[in-house]
Formats: C-alpha cells, structure tokens, sequence
C-alpha cells in the first residue's frame, strides 16, 4: 500500500513541476487549479504517512497517529472542496452564470474541518490490515458525497452549455472519485482514497490545464495577428511615407507634412507584432496617431482623452484600442454624418486596485434594433464564434479573444447604452507593470 | 561664439535635404559644410572638413556609420556625432550609446524639434572643454555657475538665485549662457536635469516620480510632458526600451 501511495506522490509531483514551469497563467481558474494540485500532494503526504502509522499502532504513539489521521482527513475535505470550485468557476466561465451554492459550500467546508479537529478518531484491527473507522472517517465520505452532489449538479444544470471536452472531463474525474469511494467504503483495508484525488486531478491536468494546448492556442492567436499585418512590408511602408513627407515639407506643405509623419507612426507603432503586451503608453499612442489622422478626415468629430498618468507603464495586449475606436467611428458616429465625440478614459477600477478600466464612448446614433443583443451574446460566447475572416465584428472578438487568453477570464470587453445617445465600451484590464507578474 | 561646423551623412537624399532645408541652422549658430552618402565618402570628408558635428544614420552603405565613428573617434577625438536611427534597429542605437556617442534621434525626424538635439550638443561640447581646461587658480564664472547648477538641479534654481548666488545681474548670466555655450539657460538647465532624469531611469529602480523629483520636476506631470517632448518618449518607455535592448527583447 504505502508503495502505492509513494509511486501517487512522484506522479503528482512531476505533474506539479512541468505545471508550474510552464508559461505563469493570471486567471482564477489557474490559481484555484496551483492550489488544488499542491494540496492534493500535501493530503497525498499525510495519506502515505498514516497508511504507515495505522499498521503500526503498537510502536506509534497514539497520539501521532491521531494527529496524522486528524491531517489526512483534513486534506482530503479540503481537496475535494477546491475540486467543486474548480468545477463551479470553469461551469461559470463558459455560461457566464454566477456560482449559486459557493456561500454552501464554504460553510459546509468549515463544519467539516470543525468535525475533523474535534471529533474522535478510532482504529479498526483486522488480519488484513488496520484502517480508522467511525464517527471521524465518516465526515470524510459525507463531504466526498457532498461535494459530488453539487458538482454533478453543475454538470446537469449546465450540460448544454458547456464544451464537449469540458463535459468529458469533468464526468469522468467525478465518475472515477465516486467509484474510488465506493470501493473504499467496501473494503476498509484498500486504503485508495488518494488514488481518486490523484486520477481526478491528473484527468483534469490532461485535458484542461496541459501547458501544451495552452501553447497552441497561443500560437494559433500570433498566427493570425502576423497574417492581418504581412500583407505588405510596413517598413517599406512607414519609410517610404517619411520620404514623401519630406518632400511635402520641401514643397512647404507642412499640413501635408505633419499628417504623413502621423501615418508613419501609425505604421510604424502597429508594426510591433513580436510583442503580445505592449505597455498602455505604446497602444495609446498608437491610438492617437489613429484618432489625429480620422479627425483630420472628419473635422466634425472631436476627441478627448482622461488618461490615468500612473497607468501609462500598466501592460496591455498589443492592438487592443484601435479596433474599438474603429468600430465607433464605424457604428456610431458615421450614422450621425461624422459629427460628434469620442472620449477616452483609463482609471483604476474603484472595486478592485488591481484592475484598470477603459472606456470609449461616443456621441453617435446608439445601437440599432436588436443590435445590443447580438453584440452582447457574440462578447459572452467569444470562445465558441465561428472563425470569420470579414465583418465588423471580427475586431472586437479577435480583442476580447486575446484579452480573456492573456489576461484572465474576469477581464474582458462589454457593451453599454450611453443615457444622451451613443454607447460605450468598457475594457476591464489587470494593472501589471513588466517584470512584476 | 564661432558657428559649428555640420556634416551631414545619409544615403537617402531626402533626408539629408529636410535637415539641410527644413531647420535652421542659422538660429543655432550652425552651417551644414558638407554630405556624404557612404561610409567611405563620410571618411574622407571628416578628414577634409573637420565638422565639429557629425550627423549620422547608421544603416549606410559600404562601411556602417557606427565603423565610422569608431575609425574617426581615433584621429578626431573632439567631434559630436547625432546617430539617427530608424526603430527598426533601435538596438544598434543603444551600442552606440555605450561608445559615448554625445546624442541620437530617431526616424522620423521632426525637424522642429531637433532644435533641442543640437542644444544638447553645444552642452556637451562646453563640457569636455572645461574638462580639457589646465587647471586654473582663477575658474572662468561660467565653469562656476554650471557647476552650482549641475550641485543644485534637483533645487528651484533661476536666474535671480543665481544673480544672488554670484553677485551678478541676471541679465549678465542670461547673456553669459548664450556666449559662452551658445544655449539659453533654460534650455541648459533642461537639458542637465534630463541627462540626470534619464541616467537615474536606466541606473536605478526609482519610480518615475521619484526620479521627477530627483531631477528638479516638483510635479511628475509636468516631467513626463518635458521629457516626452525632448525624448520623443515617455519616461517609462525610455527605461522600457533600455531594459528590453540590453536584455535581448524579452
């Protein structure tokens, strides 16, 4: 047995080291899964140590032997605890829906572990081996049982909305928990309780936190970035647009002039694809070379910025702002003959000092009929869009794509109707500085 | 002071006409004595015409104009050299910052604001003259004052805390500056509080308001807008751009 248990710990340390020496992921989802797998290993410690302790009992002292079971029982509430978050926060993320029974949860977890600390422990002596049993190890097979209740329920609840491989993996992992435990129940002397956690997590480590579909799905976003920016050399570009300008200035065209060198910024800042982030500073002023050069084109439209100065060194994922301004000039102010305002703002979120918001809002015609839906339901269900290579929407879901990969899924772009006409998009950022993740 | 001799070296010829055409030299005591298109044509002209300032693109034909700051350095040792860099090879730019090439610009050039570029210049020239001074029992004022500023940059130093300062008239210093150096005094004052502000970005860990406050900037605000202006960038940007070149593009 304690071989077993042994050969558990290494699996579930190996998986832990190739886990966290991949790329460091932000969302929650992520950290609840860092902590689930270091848990999981601690219950995994206590389990082989009290597998050896409980055939011991004549030369370990009954106290140590308590106080180990006490741990064991303890870890295992706690693992399984954090297997129901876990299900509960990916079940939100994909359908949006706010976790209902998490208040239940926690309350239920503290009982238990109240149960754990106090309760006595008792210890059964047969020819096949020892094993505790009682009032103490039953909290134990009360909280599995609790706890896959309420994850089966999330499954059923959610079952058409969730992804199919999402689906396998969570029915499996519970599938293979429950029959674990029955085993266990029947025979005492087994001693496999750690070999569901372990299955559990190891099904959820192949199948939703492999780094290597985390990687592909990276590449898969720099691909496309590089394919929308080959089409032409852009340095060829931008350096070509600078001699022009000269020449402009020569011919003493300074209008002329001051408009090329912002197309050439233009150029030149878009073309730093090898960086997925970018700092606030850089997207900013990409935008404004953008909005300069629209406001020379439409001198009806005029724009304001209220930038946070302390954000300018917050990192952002490259080429975030200029396909939502696109879009107002596009939607909204083109309806209204191109005559209005579009205001930018980045603050710090109030609830939350770790997280910036941003927002673009113009004065142009609002959302037409049935509009607003649409856009709310395409933003909602970003991950399950159809790849289509034309459309307006193309660049906003290509944002809030990259937005939610790179910066977690509580990040991310929505839409509201502005009380005086027109709308507003908010872009809910983290506020991480470079080198500080 | 006697006007500066400028060399001009680019092999677009666009280029080296916007800086020949599009600012003016005249104001900043300056006159364009020549181009050259190549590395070996750059050469041979600075031997010919020996320019007190070199203005330099870097991705030249023939032999690279960092080469040919390195050969010249050696005979000429005195002269300053602008390296104009496109961003694309920004990191040259950064090398040619660790062979103490006086200043750079980057592509595109705004040809009003390069204005700023040459004042620096005339600073840096002033200075390694002091530097190659012998020694004298009686300092000239001006070493004086620029030394007092470049003691109390970090201070709210004028003209008038100078005036006091020296006992001279603050129209007498202001006239000082622009005879001896061929700067206004704010403009050199700018400058060594930007010098500071940027050797502080890339040297320490500072934030940039500290670094504000270091330099003699009471608001950050008003820093960040200065340096923006001189620099071309932010000041967390400049430190970015350092980091990111001497680490090899993370």
């Amino acid at each position: 047995m304690i071989r077993m248990e042994i050969a558990l710990i290494f699996i579930l340390a190996f998986v832990a080291f190739v886990y966290f020496s991949a790329e460091g992921r932000q969302s929650l989802l992520h950290r609840t899964f860092s902590i689930l797998l270091i848990s999981t290993l601690i219950h995994l410690v206590f389990d082989a140590a009290s597998v050896y302790t409980v055939n011991h009992l004549d030369t370990v002292p009954r106290l140590l032997n308590d106080i180990l079971h006490r741990f064991f029982i303890g870890t295992m509430v706690l693992c399984v605890y954090l297997f129901y978050q876990y299900i509960a926060i990916l079940a939100q993320e994909e359908t949006g829906k706010q976790r209902r029974m998490d208040l239940a949860a926690k309350i239920y977890l503290a009982i238990a572990e109240l149960g754990v600390l106090l309760l006595p422990v008792h210890y059964a002596v047969t020819p096949e081996g020892n094993y505790s049993d009682g009032i103490h190890v039953s909290v134990c097979y009360i909280s599995v049982a609790f706890y896959l209740f309420l994850c089966a329920g999330i499954l059923i609840r959610n079952w058409k909305q969730l992804e199919t491989k999402r689906k396998m993996a969570i029915g499996a992992a519970l599938a293979v928990e429950f029959l674990v435990s029955m085993l266990q129940a029947g025979h005492p002397t087994w001693l496999i309780s750690g070999m569901g956690l372990t299955l559990m997590t190891l099904a959820f480590y192949l199948t939703l936190e492999n780094p290597d579909i985390f990687r592909a799905e990276l590449t898969e976003q720099k691909m496309s970035m590089l394919y929308l920016k080959s089409q032409v050399n852009p340095h060829f570009l931008y350096n070509t647009l600078d001699t022009i300008r000269i020449q402009a200035q020569l011919n003493g065209d300074k209008k002329v002039a001051d408009l090329l060198m912002r197309l050439a910024d233009f150029f030149r800042l878009s073309v730093k694809v090898d960086r997925q982030m970018v700092a606030l500073d850089d997207e900013l002023e990409l935008l404004e070379a953008y909005m300069d050069l629209m406001c020379y084109r439409y001198p009806g439209i005029r724009c304001e910025y209220d930038i946070d100065p302390n954000l300018g060194g917050a990192q952002v994922p490259n080429f975030i702002l200029q396909p939502i301004v696109e879009n107002s000039f596009l939607h909204g102010l083109k309806n209204k003959g191109y005559r209005g305002e579009v205001r930018i703002s980045a603050q710090r979120a109030v609830e939350n000092r770790n997280r910036m918001e941003i927002q673009v809002s113009d004065t142009g015609g609002g959302f037409a009929e049935g509009a607003k839906e649409k856009i709310d339901d395409l933003l909602l269900h970003y991950a399950k869009q159809a790849p289509k290579l034309e459309g307006s929407s193309i660049g906003i879901l290509n944002v809030q794509k990259r937005v939610k990969l790179f910066c977690g899924q509580d990040c991310g772009l929505w839409y509201t109707e502005n009380p005086g006409g027109g709308v507003t998009a908010h872009l809910l950022l983290p506020v991480m500085e470079e080198g500080k993740k | 002071m006697k006007k500066l001799k400028v060399l001009l070296v680019d092999d677009e010829i666009m280029i080296r006409e916007g800086f020949k055409r599009l600012f003016d030299w005249e104001a900043h005591d300056c006159e364009v004595v020549g181009e050259a298109a190549d590395g070996m044509e750059a050469l041979a002209q600075i031997d010919s015409l020996r320019p007190d300032i070199v203005i330099m693109d870097i991705n030249i034909p023939i032999m690279s104009g960092l080469k040919v700051i390195q050969l010249s350095r050696i005979k000429h040792p005195s002269i300053a050299y602008v390296i104009v860099s496109g961003y694309d090879d920004f990191s040259y730019c950064q090398q040619a910052l660790r062979m103490k090439i006086t200043d750079y610009i980057l592509k595109p050039v705004n040809y009003e604001e390069f204005g700023n570029c040459i004042d620096n210049l005339k600073i840096a020239l002033f200075e390694q003259k002091i530097a190659e001074e012998p020694e004298e029992h009686e300092e000239r004022v001006i070493t004086l004052i620029t030394r007092y500023l470049q003691e109390h940059l970090a201070q709210d130093v004028s003209l008038s805390v100078l005036a006091e300062e020296f006992h001279l008239n603050a129209q007498y210093i202001s006239q000082l500056f622009k005879n001896e150096i061929g700067v206004g005094f704010l403009a050199y004052l700018t400058s060594i509080r930007m010098e500071k502000a940027k050797k502080l970005l890339v040297s320490t860990s500072l934030s940039v308001a500290e670094v504000a406050e270091q330099s003699g900037y009471g608001d950050y605000r008003v820093f960040t807008k200065v340096f923006k202006k001189t620099e071309g960038i932010t000041p967390s940007q400049y430190r970015r751009d350092f980091l990111d070149e001497t680490s090899g593009r993370g």
